[in-house]
């Protein structure tokens, strides 16, 4: 057994067992951290892998919570019905704002999904009769068996832990290679016959996918949803923890989301005012420090074992 | 449409013509390989031989004229289409994909190749190993199959770049200064390798190359560019013995064309 199969041993074991010890704050925590980390690994499949940064992945997530939101209260869906439906509406959007995304390349590439993430805020914000507008959807909440921070844990341990053997597949499947091959050389990968705005898009509409899966579970979590899901803001929140955890690798989002989410609890516990600060000293901290993110720690080569540039 | 007159050659260029402003880079090319040539095309800096690389590879778009593969227009193909119907190429400027290893990259071409690249749920690991590691066999990099290819040394990342593209299974490659960088020796064991297999896979390769010794070495005809159109065409010996390409190209008598 290699290195990262027991290190992955012992972190199953340990999701498993933590809810059984930790108190319920920290088991909402967990959640959290979990919501986040699959929303991190959704946008890594472009950034890491695809080589492309969008500035608007919050729209895929906020889409999956508005979508899950609407049916279960509005159309009377059960949860899990609903739940199914949110990754859907999310990758639908995706191929429909991806498909003029992937258009561009690097900042103006970042700059339209920005502008459609805009966008699907805007008209969360003002279409009131729908979507409550700036009060969003209240009493959002999953059926009996699941309302107990535990079951629900659980419950969303299942629904990541599967979206992230999903997403771990694709990044090593043909579509995986031929992804890396247009992120390292896109001239070179039409040259070996690939199509690659098409491979794009549909990288772009995967990541969507998934990106929907974590709004619809974070969306019964909280009970409730707000345009601020949609804002500009929770999009830099992936691109946050893909730098703090590290981009070159898929685990580096899972590394990211458990530090971002611990900083942020430690530090909004004592000086809430300054977590912004804090988290802003962290960034540069890792990015000068640690390039490879928090797994370049675990990797053989780290800051001070790194051989001399070459 | 294949028009069956044109049928065996591999690729055939009519009246080819690009601008850039003012500069007619390529200026009413007429060029007719056979199917088995191994074709190389010289000219001095700036004769136009990039730029008509690139506007038969689909690179860059054209302004008129026609080009055929196996006598099939193929003019306004995106590259992937160009792949797709057996046209392989390299470039001047080594082009590889520098963070996988040199077996992914093979690989990649491979899966490619097959169609498989849509493919999500298969691990890509262990498809296509044994061919991938056959071709950098034949490109004698079998012992760096697992480096990233970034770091190997020049050389073998021009060697690479030659193993991505048979992979494709070409039928026509166009290797636009395949020993760009390299050291004498090396250039020569590179084009006997070119050319080895290029007789081997009964492939058709046009290619570019500043250093003439190499050209009239493995070269089976030569085509001379000058200010963008061909001055000059023939087997190497007529072509040393041609009086404007002694003027033109060498500018001066004959240094280099002993």
């Amino acid at each position: 057994m290699d290195r990262r199969t027991v290190a992955g041993g012992i972190a199953f074991a340990a999701a498993l067992v933590l809810p059984l010890v930790l108190p319920t704050f920290f088991i909402v925590l967990l959640i959290e951290i979990a919501v986040v980390a699959l929303f991190a690994t959704a946008f890594n499949l472009l950034m890491g892998f695809g080589g492309m940064v969008s500035f608007g992945h919050a729209a895929y997530f906020a889409l999956g919570a508005y979508a899950a939101a609407l049916l279960a209260k509005k159309a009377g869906w059960p949860m899990l019905a609903a739940l199914g439906a949110a990754p859907v509406v999310a990758a639908l959007g995706a191929l429909l704002f991806g498909f003029f995304i992937v258009r561009l390349t690097q900042t103006y590439f970042a700059m339209l999904s920005l502008a459609f993430g805009q966008i699907v805020y805007t008209i969360i914000f003002k279409w009131t009769g729908l979507t409550g507008g700036d009060n969003g959807l209240l009493n959002v909440w999953p059926p009996e068996a699941l309302r107990t921070p535990a079951a629900y844990y659980y419950f969303t341990l299942a629904v990541v832990g599967t979206s992230l053997l999903a997403l771990h597949a694709i990044v090593n499947s043909p579509f995986g290679y031929a992804l890396k091959a247009i992120r390292e050389n896109p001239r070179r990968a039409r040259f070996i016959g690939v199509n690659v705005r098409r491979h794009q898009l549909y990288a772009f509409v995967l990541s969507g996918f998934f990106s929907g899966v974590a709004g619809g579970v974070f969306a019964f979590h909280n009970g409730s949803v707000f345009p601020d899901f949609a804002f500009f803001n929770k999009s830099f929140e992936p691109l946050v923890v893909v730098l703090l955890g590290g981009v070159q690798s898929f685990y580096g989002p899972l590394a990211g989301s458990l530090g971002f989410k611990l900083l942020e609890w430690l530090i909004s516990k004592w000086a809430p005012i300054y977590w912004p600060l804090f988290l802003g000293a962290v960034i540069i901290a890792v990015i000068l420090l640690l390039p490879q993110g928090f797994v370049g720690l675990l990797e053989r080569r780290t800051w001070w074992t790194r051989p001399a540039a070459r | 449409m294949v028009d069956p007159a044109r049928g065996a050659l591999a690729l055939q260029t009519v009246a080819l013509r690009k601008h850039f402003g003012g500069v007619q880079a390529v200026n009413g090319v007429n060029l007719a390989v056979p199917a088995g040539d191994l074709r190389a095309i010289i000219g001095p800096n700036g004769a136009g031989k990039t730029t008509l690389f690139n506007l038969i590879t689909g690179d860059l778009p054209h302004d008129s004229g026609q080009i055929y593969v196996r006598g099939e227009e193929v003019s306004g193909l995106a590259p992937q289409d160009l792949c797709r119907r057996g046209l392989g190429r390299t470039f001047q400027v080594t082009s590889i994909f520098r963070r996988l290893t040199a077996l992914e990259n093979v690989q990649t071409a491979l899966l490619t190749h097959h169609r498989r690249h849509y493919d999500i749920l298969r691990p890509a690991r262990r498809l296509y190993r044994d061919a991938a590691m056959s071709l950098l066999e034949r490109v004698g990099l079998a012992g760096q199959a697992g480096k990233p290819s970034g770091i190997l040394s020049h050389g073998d990342q021009r060697r690479l770049e030659l193993a991505i593209a048979l992979a494709s299974e070409p039928h026509l490659l166009m290797l636009d200064e395949p020993t760009a960088g390299m050291a004498s020796a090396e250039r020569h064991e590179v084009m006997a390798l070119v050319a080895g297999i290029a007789r081997e896979s009964a492939l058709t390769i046009v290619f570019t190359e500043h250093d003439m010794d190499v050209v009239f070495a493995v070269a089976q005809r030569i085509t001379v560019l000058h200010q963008g159109a061909v001055i000059a065409e023939g087997a190497p010996l007529e072509v040393r013995a041609n009086a404007e390409v002694q003027r033109v190209y060498l500018g001066h008598e004959k240094p280099g064309l002993r």
